[in-house]
């Protein structure tokens, strides 16, 4: 069943003249993975903002279409109700944290106390979603005095103890070391995981292809490319439109120029880069996997 | 650093644990009756004989006297000696200097002036040493206190130092390359520009993320809110608090009495 249901979309952020989402049809089905990719300004933000609800409650501006979640339209709905549903983290760790809490336990039970959670209940939420992002270690430690990739998870963390049905992520990591990034990419992967919908807008297209169930290529507001990580991250409209593209992907697409990749797929990950080359390698005695 | 905006000092003790809305009474109630008492020695008996010794009840009398000495005290001082010196009132003159007189009138003055401020400045800092904000504006929420106002008070408190850093590296970056912070007064004024530029229109987009982050976690929902600490709000909060109320309203009536 699709959790997430938008029909026509077309939205204008005010004072501009081009829209920046244009006749967006999509159906995405529960518990999936869904990777946003696009050069800057092809509307990953906005169509996540969409999603989220802050289209049209928070930015005005024009939009068409409908946009339903959980069987809900949003234009029947308050953003303060939307985002039970609907979850969303962005690029900024440093600007997701309300300021108005002394510890990371309170930041997390923030968004608790706002939607008037009782007591018990919210102290196990937030002890729960904790373990779950691995940070229950930094329960007591002011969430200013945190690195990138803490504050990112107790960002995370703070939209997971509203425990919503889906979860929406505008570029999490672009501001993370490998570190930080690995750490956030482990979180989303145990969400995605534990059955949460997750729609995910990211440069970094290796992690994608490790961990994404469907990939949408956006352009200048519009789908240009919907399906498998496979099919998506390996076709020659990405590199033609300038979207980032694997280096994997790209080393293979020369070497296929050029004769040398035989296969008929292009690689998306390290591991399928390997194999498809190791074929052409001449293989000497005792040669060990480092050598490829 | 970060908590250095927050004068909290955590003790378990009884002043801790009281309600802070009857600390915050406590505050207000002393600076009233020091103000409108009829007597002249009130408020050097309200800060020896309360303020001073509820500073030992709550555990708290070295950062109190820290802040006295390093604070309160010089700032009342330079408060007394101006109005000493430069306020004609009197005839008992002590002694000239050049063109000031310093009259028995002027000082006796002066010197409840200063000591006003000193019960005022002694006790707020008494209450913000023993009080942690965030629990102060939870309670101050409940009674109808609009979330939207606590909010702005406690995330500016944590904020500031944020900013603070955000300009300093605004400054070394702009150093780095060229700008003057360090020659002549007018030459550093005019350097100002390129350092409040990138530091107020950062704030301005900062200010839409975090109104999205804590609209995304439901600040403005409309269902009734929770807490996640229990404030105590005891009937002995609430007998001081009532006590207070009724010595403020005996002070007034005494000095509309006694006048």
């Amino acid at each position: 069943m699709a959790i997430i249901n938008l029909q026509n979309i077309t939205y204008k952020y005010p004072l501009t003249d081009s829209p920046a989402l244009q006749n967006i049809n999509l159906q995405i089905q529960e518990g999936k993975f869904v990777a946003l990719i696009g050069p800057n300004g092809a509307g990953k933000s906005t169509l996540c903002y969409t999603l989220a609800g802050f289209v049209p409650h928070f930015f005005k501006g024009e939009l068409t279409g409908t946009v339903e979640v959980a069987g809900v339209e949003s234009n029947n709905s308050s953003l303060s109700e939307w985002v039970l549903n609907v979850g969303l983290a962005f690029q900024n760790p440093f600007n997701q944290i309300s300021g108005a809490k002394y510890t990371v336990f309170e930041e997390l039970a923030f968004g608790l106390e706002n939607i008037g959670i009782a007591r018990g209940e919210m102290k196990t939420r937030v002890e729960d979603a904790m373990q779950l992002t691995g940070i229950s270690d930094l329960a007591d430690r002011s969430p200013y005095s945190l690195s990138g990739g803490q504050q990112q998870r107790v960002a995370l963390t703070s939209i997971l103890v509203m425990q919503p049905k889906v979860l929406v992520l505008d570029e999490p990591t672009s501001q993370m070391d490998p570190i930080g990034t690995r750490e956030v990419f482990g979180v989303i992967h145990r969400m995605a995981e534990r059955g949460m919908t997750v729609i995910l807008a990211e440069h970094k297209v290796e992690w994608i292809a490790q961990f994404a169930d469907r990939v949408i290529a956006l352009k200048d507001g519009q789908i240009l490319l919907d399906g498998t990580p496979a099919e998506v991250l390996t076709s020659p409209l990405l590199p033609e439109n300038g979207f980032g593209i694997s280096r994997y992907t790209s080393v293979a697409r020369k070497a296929q120029e050029m004769g040398l990749w035989k296969k008929e797929n292009l690689p998306i990950s390290l591991s399928e880069a390997v194999e498809g080359f190791s074929s052409h390698l001449p293989r000497r005695e005792g040669a060990g996997q480092n050598e490829y | 650093m970060h908590e250095r905006l927050s004068f909290y000092v955590k003790r378990d003790s009884v002043l801790h644990r009281l309600n802070p809305l009857t600390k915050l009474t406590l505050v207000l109630g002393l600076i009233l009756i020091s103000f409108l008492s009829p007597w002249y020695w009130t408020p050097q008996i309200l800060l020896l004989l309360i303020i001073i010794p509820l500073s030992f009840v709550g555990k708290v009398s070295r950062p109190f006297f820290g802040a006295f000495l390093k604070l309160i005290l010089p700032a009342a001082l330079f408060l007394f000696l101006m109005q000493a010196f430069f306020q004609p009132v009197g005839e008992r003159v002590i002694f000239r200097f050049w063109f000031l007189t310093v009259t028995m009138e002027s000082l006796l003055f002066a010197f409840r002036n200063a000591m006003r401020i000193i019960v005022m400045v002694s006790s707020f800092t008494l209450f913000l040493l023993t009080t942690h904000p965030s629990e102060l504006m939870s309670d101050l929420t409940r009674r109808g206190l609009p979330p939207q106002f606590a909010y702005v008070i406690i995330s500016t408190l944590q904020i500031l130092p944020q900013m603070q850093a955000k300009a300093q590296t605004i400054i070394a970056a702009q150093r780095s390359r060229g700008l003057d912070t360090q020659s002549s007064f007018l030459k550093r004024a005019g350097s100002l520009g390129p350092l409040v530029g990138p530091l107020v229109f950062g704030s301005l987009v900062e200010v839409e993320e975090r109104a999205i982050a804590i609209e995304a976690r439901g600040f403005t929902s409309t269902r009734v809110k929770t807490s996640l600490y229990e404030i105590p709000d005891t009937h002995v909060d609430r007998a001081i608090r009532w006590m207070l109320a009724a010595l403020v309203i005996i002070t007034i009536a005494l000095r509309i009495w006694l006048s």
